[in-house]
């Protein structure tokens, strides 16, 4: 049913969200019981790192496997389910129409999400490619990519047909994911997959390829659904916007070049890393721009703005962190210790899940018209998750730092290396455990809720529109 | 808000409608709907910082690519200068043994010390101490007929090995294998010259292998 | 951003340019390396890997081990990799062109494997190797799932496995390699970077941080 466009009311339930519940539900459902798994997988690679023996006897789940499938699981589950969950919606409520063709993201959705258990399967089963973050077996991956094809398909509709002639940088962050995901995913496949390239060309595109896979897709995404939502929570138009397109484009450009910062010291021609640490320093823009346009949530507020705001420190962070470990002095410590972990789960647990949460908390009650039916399970997940990221990266943050210092200044034997490193690395499991907990506290959440809608559709009691813009 | 209060739903309620979220934010950068785009400079702070970073990221980059160069795998380091021949030094000594392994020893035996009546030793030897323009035209062009080495008679063929002979050995081999031989038997640490067995063997072409008698007259 | 097809198409030129530059020019400077033919042993370097090696490398891509393992030994100033014995010399872009797929690794919660076999003073045998990767040990999983158990018909098998006290099978079986397991041990121990190209050689160490900096 479609609602004439004509007026769309100042109102926090807009006509354009009813119609897109199930598509989007189905998106987040999928997204948060991917988080579910790759949570679970991350406890079991944890526990590996301190007692190898763990489900040793298991070849599905020995540690080499377990990390890829956890890998897969979070990137192309979790993360990218919930991105273009959120894309599409924010494309379709900024483009003033109701989203067109979303059987196909229905379409898109199933098989993504069939392609990536398929993928599971095959990565348990020892046909992972062996290239981090394209794990899938590479028969799965052009399913992968018709499938996002389909699933993208609404969000770039919208956005093309748009009422407005300008647009907003929630759009364009947006609109670029849902882009530029297909081509160099294709391209990275040619390469990589379907006609190798020779050496350590390879390891270029991969890496390459990771980079761009967070700072070109999954990061856009969730700085979308944070454009979108900051503005309207906090009631203020943002600070510091007339620099946010240059601050685009740079992470547009310079993205996909910082990928060389882990290629240091490597068998690789000087002038990639250094590009890298080039690229690293123009993005600081971005991450000024960002930081400028967001200081708001910097003051609190509610659930949502504090997901974004400890998102927003986290992304900050990160950034700050990989542009010092890009310089060769730094990286000589960092280079293949536990710092490159614990950067890592700062920029993905920290930074991206957080902006994505928000977004998922924000949207579930617009598009269903009720509000959450258990807020306590969402604050306790918003709890255990900042506590769980804190304590894993603090924890891997000490174990690598004990790890430079054995590793790279002494001649320890790594048996002694380990048993030095246990008590950090217990730490970090009790961390990824309270992660564990909190994300099936949300899932748990995320069902009874779209249950009781789905049930009492009825007798909804729905959230009232509001009738002035106060 | 604490975590423990139920989150209010009012809170959520937007006081920026979706159009209103647009349409000032489009203000802000200077576009409006039936305008063309034009975009109002940036904050002069901002302005400069990017262009700082722009000309550090040059500057670290004039300094550290390697001139992009695909041998260059240490930021410190500059490209190989065109033309100059970054071959491998190769040992002469190394060299020297595994031709005299593959070409000598099958003669003159691995220990050097030879197969009396036919083959000559060359540990001891007075020739291989000796002079080296004796020594490489032996190599060069062979040996016919009976030869004394340390008082005792050997009559032997000794094929020659030098370039365009069966063995072919090119000049920096013959003078790996020379000094090799010269270094381990010999008791000679000064080791042959390719441009002094290039020398020789331009001087004598391509000729009959040597006597003993010929040999000596040269000094 | 009005103009739609304009944006995508900045979009893509961007992604284009960067992926071009990177993947592709790298693969223009590196793509076509050959390998050195050394005049000092007749043999050009690297050499490719033996067929059961290559094999191994299979399994070692499907077992995951570049999680925890690196295949790369860095330059001398830049940790201590030489100092422990990794390699006498950094590993070069050439030294993996004969390899289907380079496992450079990001990780090291365990030793660095280039080399393994040259290893001074402990060089690995294909014995420790079977016996770390089937009981594994305080800091490296076992993959028991490699090795079959099984009784002894008639001799023991080539490819048994030497275990002794606890970890030794009961009287009258053996613990036998699969294939899996054989292609990849001998993967590890023909992994190396043997020989010492131009390129490889480390700058001048008193010129490491000058300007004048030869090769």
């Amino acid at each position: 049913m479609s609602h004439p466009p004509s007026q769309a009311p100042a109102a926090e339930v807009s006509p354009f969200d009813a119609p897109a519940r199930w598509p989007l539900a189905l998106l987040a459902g999928s997204a948060l019981g991917w988080l579910v798994l790759s949570s679970l997988l991350a406890l079991v690679t944890a526990i590996q790192l301190h007692t190898p023996s763990f489900l040793a006897d298991c070849s599905a789940l020995t540690h080499g496997r377990a990390q890829a499938a956890r890998e897969t699981a979070f990137l192309y589950g979790w993360a990218g389910n919930a991105g273009v969950g959120l894309g599409l919606w924010i494309l379709g409520r900024l483009g003033g129409n109701p989203l067109r063709a979303l059987n196909w993201a229905v379409v898109g959705t199933v098989f993504w999400n069939l392609g990536l258990l398929a993928g599971m399967v095959g990565i348990a089963t020892g046909s992972m490619t062996g290239f981090a973050g394209l794990q899938v077996p590479r028969a799965l991956q052009p399913v992968l990519v018709a499938a996002f094809c389909a699933m993208a398909l609404p969000g770039v509709l919208a956005w093309a047909g748009r009422k407005r002639e300008g647009t907003y940088a929630a759009q364009w962050y947006a609109a670029a994911a849902l882009f530029l995901l297909p081509w160099f995913w294709t391209a990275t496949q040619a390469v990589l997959l379907w006609s190798p390239l020779r050496g350590v060309v390879q390891t270029v595109a991969a890496s390459w390829h990771t980079q761009s896979l967070v700072s070109l897709w999954l990061m856009p995404l969730a700085l979308a659904a944070a454009y979108f939502i900051v503005p309207k929570q906090t009631g203020k138009l943002l600070p510091g916007y007339e620099s946010a397109p240059l601050a685009f484009w740079t992470l547009i450009v310079a993205g996909g070049w910082t990928f060389g910062r882990h290629l240091i010291g490597g068998p690789f021609p000087a002038w990639i890393p250094t590009m890298a640490v080039v690229a690293q320093c123009l993005l600081l823009f971005h991450f000024l721009v960002v930081a400028l346009n967001f200081r708001q949530l910097f003051a609190g507020g509610s659930l949502t703005l504090q997901y974004l705001r400890f998102g927003l420190v986290a992304f900050l962070l990160t950034g700050l962190l990989e542009t010092i470990t890009s310089f060769r002095g730094a990286a000589v410590h960092t280079q293949f210790t536990l710092l490159v972990p614990a950067r890592e789960q700062l920029a993905l647990q920290g930074a991206l899940s957080m902006f994505l949460f928000g977004g998922l908390v924000y949207q579930f009650p617009r598009i269903f018209g009720r509000d959450w039916t258990l807020p306590t399970f969402v604050s306790g997940h918003h709890s255990l998750y900042m506590l769980g990221v804190v304590i894993s990266v603090l924890s891997l943050s000490w174990a690598g730092l004990a790890q430079d210092a054995l590793l790279n200044h002494s001649q320890t034997p790594f048996a002694e290396i380990l048993a030095q490193l246990k008590t950090p690395l217990l730490l970090h499991t009790a961390g990824q455990f309270a992660l564990l907990a909190g994300n099936l506290l949300l899932l748990f959440a995320f069902l009874r809720s779209a249950a009781a809608s789905c049930c009492r559709e009825e007798g909804a009691v729905a959230l009232r529109p509001a009738s002035s813009a106060s | 808000m604490s975590a423990s209060q139920r989150p209010d739903p009012s809170q959520d309620r937007s006081p920026l409608s979706d159009d209103a979220l647009q349409a000032g934010h489009e203000q802000i950068i200077g576009k409006q709907p039936d305008e063309k785009g034009r975009y109002r400079l940036l904050p002069l702070n901002l302005l400069f910082l990017f262009s700082g970073l722009i000309f550090v990221g040059g500057t670290y980059l004039g300094r550290f690519s390697g001139h992009f160069h695909p041998k260059v795998f240490n930021e410190y380091g500059q490209p190989p200068k065109a033309g100059a021949v970054a071959a491998v030094a190769v040992d002469p000594l190394v060299l020297g043994k595994n031709v005299y392994v593959q070409v000598c020893a099958a003669c003159h035996q691995p220990t050097g010390l030879g197969l009396p009546p036919a083959f000559p030793p060359l540990a001891g030897s007075e020739w291989v101490s000796g002079s080296e323009e004796r020594l490489i035209r032996i190599v060069l062009h062979g040996l016919q007929g009976p030869i004394k080495v340390m008082g005792v008679e050997y009559i032997g063929a000794m094929p020659a090995a030098g370039p365009g002979s069966g063995y072919n050995l090119s000049p920096e081999k013959v003078a790996a294998v020379l000094t090799y031989i010269r270094k381990e038997w010999g008791g000679v640490e000064a080791p042959v010259a390719a441009g002094k067995v290039a020398e020789v063997r331009g001087k004598e072409g391509n000729r009959q292998p040597w006597t003993a008698a010929e040999l000596e007259k040269i000094p | 951003m009005k103009n739609r097809p304009l944006f995508l198409l900045g979009l893509f030129l961007a992604v284009l340019t960067s992926w071009a530059g990177f993947v592709l020019g790298s693969h223009g400077q590196l793509g076509s390396l050959t390998p050195f033919f050394d005049e000092a042993d007749g043999q050009s370097h690297p050499a490719r890997l033996p067929g059961l090696a290559a094999r191994g490398q299979l399994v070692y891509a499907d077992l995951g081990c570049v999680a925890c393992h690196t295949q790369q030994v860095r330059r001398p100033g830049f940790g201590n990799d030489q100092a422990r014995g990794w390699g006498e010399r950094q590993s070069v872009a050439r030294d993996y062109i004969f390899h289907a797929q380079p496992q450079l690794g990001a990780s090291r919660l365990g030793p660095d494997l280039m080399n393994l076999a040259g290893r001074n003073p402990q060089a690995a045998s294909a014995d420790d190797l079977h016996r770390l990767l089937y009981t594994g040990s305080a800091a490296h999983p076992a993959f028991p799932f490699l090795y079959e158990t099984r009784e002894i018909a008639g001799e023991s098998s080539r490819h048994a496995v030497r275990l002794t006290g606890t970890t030794a099978p009961k009287a009258g079986s053996e613990v036998v390699a699969t294939e899996r397991a054989q292609t990849l041990v001998a993967y590890l121990l023909n992994v190396n970077t043997g020989f010492e190209f131009p390129e490889a050689r480390p700058l001048p160490a008193k010129s490491a941080a000058s300007p004048e900096a030869t090769k």
